[in-house]
């Protein structure tokens, strides 16, 4: 539920109609509110945290149309006629996702603070990507930075699931 | 928080340069913002307007025709480094935009905000200087080229007019015998030093030999010195004269000492990058 | 960051020292300086500062003190302003030099530039271009301006 927000009658809204995990959303924004304050604020998904904010570190990706974005560094009208994944609309109804399973098992996160992020690219890469290489799956992670794990664990996560969703296919 | 803007959504060209004839400084283009976005979160630039230049039609497509490669500035680096057209007639180009930033930025950004912002530690800029790029600019009056060398002026600055809009990259088409190769070199999260170089190898001669660097100095140069030097040569005086050509392109690179490395040593790290794309390209 | 620079001017000592003071063609010669006011003659100054790379713009409302002055061969003084638009702080200690060489008077200062704050984002190195930059401007203007007064 959106929190109700009082505007002055000539500031400039912008109304936005767009998916998010699956169900329709339609707020009104204003040109400079960001993807992630808008998501964490008024939709009262905290998921996608603020780390960095200068789109380095990934800990506020979230899924537009499948790909990843930096929410610390989106204006919230770009989302218009588009749909959004964060973390919350990863597991199917209660059920977990091949990735957050294998995450779990594998020990890929420590205090869950990169893991939303994590979760989602590693979800975009297997998408785009079901067989990555290692060298692969590294360069598109790249930009996920994780202070506890020392990434073999996250690795050996997103390779796991990826076999598991490789041999789910019929 | 970012402090409040209007937007403006125009649809041609005409209109954004009407635009920004008419707001001047308190209005600024935006396309993906990865660059513009984070200069106003931290409060060092602020704009009554914001432009959105994506709903200009025709800018975001890559084609080829008559012997030029014509490269939409809407393009995201994440649709170049896809393009089927790229990897077969520039894949130096493909490779520099696979390991541009990191795949957020590749999502968001375009190739002309980015050559447009300017920033010294950026990568096409050089490349496609190297490339005998041209950089299509379009305003009220009139299209105009700009070739790279004439596009960046300084950091953070280049030839643009006011009311100007990058509209489209255009390359020459590297012939059968052409090589390019780009290399850059750094531990922060943006390069420090970037080398590229062009050139055709005709049997065992090298010519045509363009050679850019970028992100020591404020803008990426030409070096056209190490180019005159290397040029004519055969394969195997061009590897001895290497080290010599290095230390001129890495004067060249006007480096600077600050926390990338200082300037001697990014002026070598130059020489080092030369040696480099230049084996990777002639062997 | 630390600059030192000269300039040899075609003018009389005596000429160039008056010049100094002539507070607004002084200022007149600093790229961006305008709005020079007198606070305190021979002590205090103010003016603004205003200086462009690329889209970022800073303005710094400048004081100037005189911290110490040998007539005709040296002053000591110090500036400092702040731009509270972008959040930064600007400190500049310069160190000025007279004598005499021949017909000619070299003028020699060494400028000590702090830049603090969100600035400094900007990174290091393009501000001590930038600053390199607008010295060099400075000690060209003034040769320039005192050579063309003849």
């Amino acid at each position: 539920m959106s929190k109700p927000m009082t505007r002055h009658a000539d500031v400039q809204t912008i109304p936005v109609s767009f998916t998010l995990n699956g169900r329709l959303q339609e707020i009104d924004v204003e040109p400079n509110e960001l993807l992630l304050d808008v998501v964490r604020d008024r939709l009262g998904l905290t998921g996608a945290k603020r780390s960095c904010d200068v789109q380095v570190c990934g800990a506020c990706t979230l899924l537009v149309d499948g790909r990843p974005v930096s929410a610390c560094t989106t204006l919230a009208f770009e989302v218009r006629g588009r749909s959004v994944m964060t973390i919350e609309g990863l597991a199917d109804d209660g059920k977990l996702h091949p990735l957050q399973e294998a995450f779990i098992e594998h020990g890929g996160f420590q205090c869950g603070f990169c893991t939303p992020g994590m979760l989602l690219a590693s979800k975009a890469l297997l998408d785009e990507n079901p067989n990555p290489t290692e060298a692969e799956l590294k360069h598109f992670m790249h930009g996920n930075l994780c202070r506890c794990t020392g990434y073999k664990k996250i690795i050996e996560s997103i390779m796991a699931a990826a076999k598991k969703m490789r041999g789910s296919r019929a | 928080m970012l402090k409040r803007f209007r937007l403006e959504e125009p649809e041609s060209a005409a209109e954004v340069s009407e635009l920004l004839g008419r707001f001047g400084d308190s209005a600024k283009i935006y396309a993906g913002g990865t660059e513009l976005l984070l200069a106003m979160k931290e409060g060092l630039v602020q704009y009554e307007r914001l432009i959105n230049v994506k709903k200009l039609k025709g800018l975001s497509e890559v084609s080829g025709e008559n012997g030029t490669i014509k490269i939409g500035a809407l393009c995201t680096h994440h649709q170049l480094e896809n393009s089927s057209l790229l990897q077969q007639k520039l894949p130096s180009l493909v490779k520099l935009e696979q390991n541009v930033a990191n795949v957020r930025v590749r999502q968001a950004g375009s190739i002309g905000g980015n050559l447009c912002f300017a920033e010294p530690h950026a990568d096409p800029g050089t490349l496609l200087m190297a490339l005998g790029a041209k950089l299509v600019a379009e305003k009220i009056s009139g299209k105009r080229e700009i070739t790279a060398e004439d596009f960046f002026v300084d950091a953070y600055e280049t030839s643009l007019a006011a009311d100007e809009l990058l509209t489209g990259i255009r390359v020459p088409t590297p012939g059968a015998n052409s090589r390019s190769a780009y290399l850059k070199f750094g531990y922060l999260e943006r390069p420090s030093v970037g080398v590229a170089i062009a050139l055709t190898l005709d049997g065992e001669t090298v010519n045509n030999v363009k050679i850019a660097v970028g992100c020591a100095g404020p803008a990426p140069r030409r070096v056209a010195e190490a180019e005159a030097l290397l040029n004519g040569k055969s394969k195997d005086e061009a590897v001895r004269l290497l080290p010599q050509a290095g230390a001129i392109a890495g004067r060249a690179s006007e480096a600077i000492s600050d926390l990338h490395g200082a300037q001697d040593y990014k002026e070598h790290i130059v020489g080092v990058l030369l040696k480099r794309a230049f084996n990777s390209i002639v062997s | 960051m630390q600059f030192e620079k000269q300039v040899e001017i075609l003018a009389p000592r005596e000429k160039v020292w008056k010049f100094i003071w002539d507070i607004d063609r002084f200022i007149a010669c600093v790229p961006g300086c305008k709005d020079a006011k007198t606070v305190e003659d021979g002590k205090r100054y103010t003016a603004t500062m205003v200086e462009k790379v690329g889209p970022f713009k800073v303005e710094f409302p400048t004081t100037i003190d005189v911290l110490e002055r040998e007539e005709l061969s040296h002053i000591k003084a110090q500036a400092s302003g702040a731009d509270n638009k972008i959040g930064s702080r600007m400190k500049i200690a310069l160190d000025v030099n007279l004598r005499e060489q021949d017909n000619k008077t070299v003028v020699s200062f060494v400028a000590g530039v702090d830049i603090l704050g969100k600035l400094a984002a900007l990174g290091h190195g393009i501000i001590k271009r930038k600053a390199d930059q607008v010295l060099d401007e400075f000690a060209q203007a003034v040769k320039t301006t005192l050579e063309g007064d003849q």
